[in-house]
């Protein structure tokens, strides 16, 4: 017998959250599927000072900053690919608000794998020789940094390599396509590293497009990358990642993430950003109304559709999903 | 009669150029994908493509695609991995054959800085960049571990400095042998093409000295637009001029236009 770990977006945010938290999400690129609503969810409860791991910046990390949230970050790339800097995350970096620690792309996947496994240290042979290496934001007074990337000697051939430090974020937000009640998840997509970060987080949030029933992860066993067993909580929200996208359900909308990169690269504009997009909504019918039913059914018109096809006999309707919920009794529903 | 095209489509093509059949390539985000899969369009028709998203087998699909992830790269891949896959055990492993990366500022030993620019160097002590640039992302790993790769950017002096405040991608670090120091398993910056021309390393130094200009270029000109004292490998020519059949393929996977806007 398995409980559903069904539960709202704002009660895993009371619940799983508090200021000053090592809080990963960002796992699945700029543009791509991250869990940017689970960060509007983080203001709208106000949380500050956080401690952000994000694999990539995105929109979620560039509205966190903007906002004044984040008090460190550790990133491997902080722009938004095609669409520029992040405005928000560079504002905040540049005017000393947000300590912005630089690894590479491969380095902070390595860094989660270790988390996940446990290890001391990754040995890396990346980052050495550069400044990734010798200049550190969190130890702005070593020169070079002694205690970022320490210089290691490899055991057996006595080479010189570079000593990554694993992470274990307190929790992270992870943004899936299909999710069981249970917590199995189906990424479309590139993964990125949200397979690591599923295992190196103390706690980990699915915020999923869709959910199935568990009969689908049945039929496509070796597709679930992230099982149950390391799952707390599972949160439905379609469009969860817009502005960004998710291949199968819906493209990134590009005049959003044009003019909320230009609202966030100002004060005023932020302001008004947030008063607009992440106080204008009280749940998932009215934060679709704000996108626009025509933009959403628009979005959805991808030429990534078909790869949902396999999977669209399990897919729940909402009055399900309401069904299912966890959030019903404290001690969640039964379900199968 | 040639064609009319913009510097950064030369700019694309040129390095499309240096893309061989068959190989195992690496390509990022922007124009780094449009002259990689100009490549594949035109005259390399079986490299092996991925992002380091670990997207393979793709081709963009309704323009320049906004990110290595974006929708436009994944309708009709034929797998869908991860970063530690793409640029950890096709990368860092040494077994990716070339990268395409870009650049703010990149300087004499091709040492690459994308992650902020710090008026007056930034000191002993780290400070918070003037302008934060976008950091390393992959480029880092690609610079350590693919075996040659290229540096697309446009030819400014801002850009061409004698020596980068902040190196976010190791090029040859202070020349000759240096890279040995740190045993990459890479082979460093094959050459730097610009929106002027084409600049390789000298064999022995590794100072990047000028190999090629372009039809609407001078070596005069790309000499001013250096901050180093630019030398001239013995050889250097014109590059030839963009064909008809290379703008034809690079327009096809440059749909939307992207490189004929600036």
């Amino acid at each position: 017998m398995s409980y559903s770990k069904l539960i709202s977006l704002a009660e895993a945010v009371r619940r799983h959250t508090r200021d000053g938290q090592q809080y990963a999400s960002g796992a699945a690129l700029p543009v791509g599927s991250d869990a940017v609503v689970f960060g509007r969810e983080l203001l709208r409860q106000g949380r500050r000072d956080l401690h952000a791991i994000f694999h990539c910046s995105t929109q979620q990390l560039n509205l966190l900053a903007a906002a004044g949230a984040v008090a460190r970050v550790e990133c491997g790339f902080s722009g938004l690919e095609v669409f520029g800097f992040a405005n928000g995350l560079r504002r905040a970096v540049e005017e000393g608000r947000t300590v912005l620690e630089d690894y590479s792309n491969l380095s902070m996947a390595l860094r989660l794998l270790g988390g996940a496994m446990n290890w001391p240290f990754v040995p890396a042979t990346v980052n050495i020789g550069s400044d990734l290496q010798y200049r550190s934001a969190f130890a702005p007074d070593e020169h070079p940094a002694r205690h970022k990337i320490p210089a290691v000697a490899d055991p057996f051939s006595g080479r010189e390599i570079g000593a990554l430090s694993p992470l274990r974020p307190a929790l992270a937000g992870i943004h899936v396509s299909l999710a069981d009640p249970l917590g199995n998840a189906i990424m479309l997509g590139t993964e990125w590293s949200r397979f690591e970060l599923s295992r190196a987080a103390q706690k980990v949030i699915l915020v999923a497009d869709a959910i199935v029933d568990t009969a689908c992860m049945r039929q496509f066993p070796n597709l679930v990358r992230i099982p149950d067993v390391v799952v707390e909580a599972v949160v439905w929200w379609p469009f969860g990642a817009w502005p960004q996208a998710s291949p199968g359900l819906y493209d990134a909308d590009e005049e959003h993430m044009k003019s909320m990169n230009q609202a966030l690269a100002t004060e005023e504009g932020t302001a008004a950003y947030l008063k607009r997009f992440v106080e204008g909504y009280s749940d998932v019918p009215s934060y679709l109304d704000l996108i626009g039913r025509d933009r959403v059914r628009q979005l959805a018109q991808t030429s990534t559709a078909f790869l949902i096809d396999p999977f669209r006999r399990w897919l729940q309707t909402p009055a399900e999903i309401t069904a299912l919920s966890a959030s019903c009794s404290p001690a969640g529903e039964v379900y199968r | 009669m040639i064609a009319e095209y913009t510097r950064q489509e030369m700019m694309a093509i040129a390095t499309g150029r240096e893309i061989r059949d068959g190989e195992l390539a690496i390509f990022g985000v922007g124009l780094s994908m449009l002259a990689g899969f100009f490549a594949q369009a035109h005259h390399a028709p079986r490299v092996r493509a991925m992002t380091e998203g670990g997207i393979y087998g793709a081709t963009p699909l309704g323009g320049l695609p906004w990110g290595i992830e974006c929708n436009r790269i994944s309708s009709n891949a034929t797998s869908f991995t991860s970063a530690l896959d793409a640029l950890g055990c096709l990368v860092a492993s040494g077994r990716c054959d070339v990268g395409i990366i870009g650049a703010a500022q990149v300087d004499r030993f091709g040492n690459v800085n994308t992650t902020g620019i710090w008026v007056g160097g930034i000191g002993d002590a780290y400070r918070p960049p003037n302008t934060r640039l976008t950091g390393a992302g992959g480029a880092n790993d690609i610079a350590c571990g693919a075996k040659r790769f290229l540096i697309m950017v446009g030819h400014e002096p801002k850009r061409f400095v004698e020596k980068v405040s902040y190196i976010s991608s190791p090029g040859y670090l202070d020349g000759d042998d240096a890279r040995q120091r740190h045993g990459f398993v890479g082979g460093g910056p094959s050459a730097i093409i610009t929106t002027l021309g084409i600049l390789r390393p000298h064999p022995e130094t590794k100072e990047f000295h000028l190999d090629g200009w372009f039809g609407f270029s001078s070596p005069d000109q790309i000499r001013h637009a250096t901050a180093w004292d630019l030398k001239v490998l013995p050889g250097a020519r014109p590059v030839p001029e963009p064909s008809k059949a290379e703008l034809a393929a690079l327009r096809k996977v440059d749909v939307t236009g992207a490189l004929r806007k600036g």
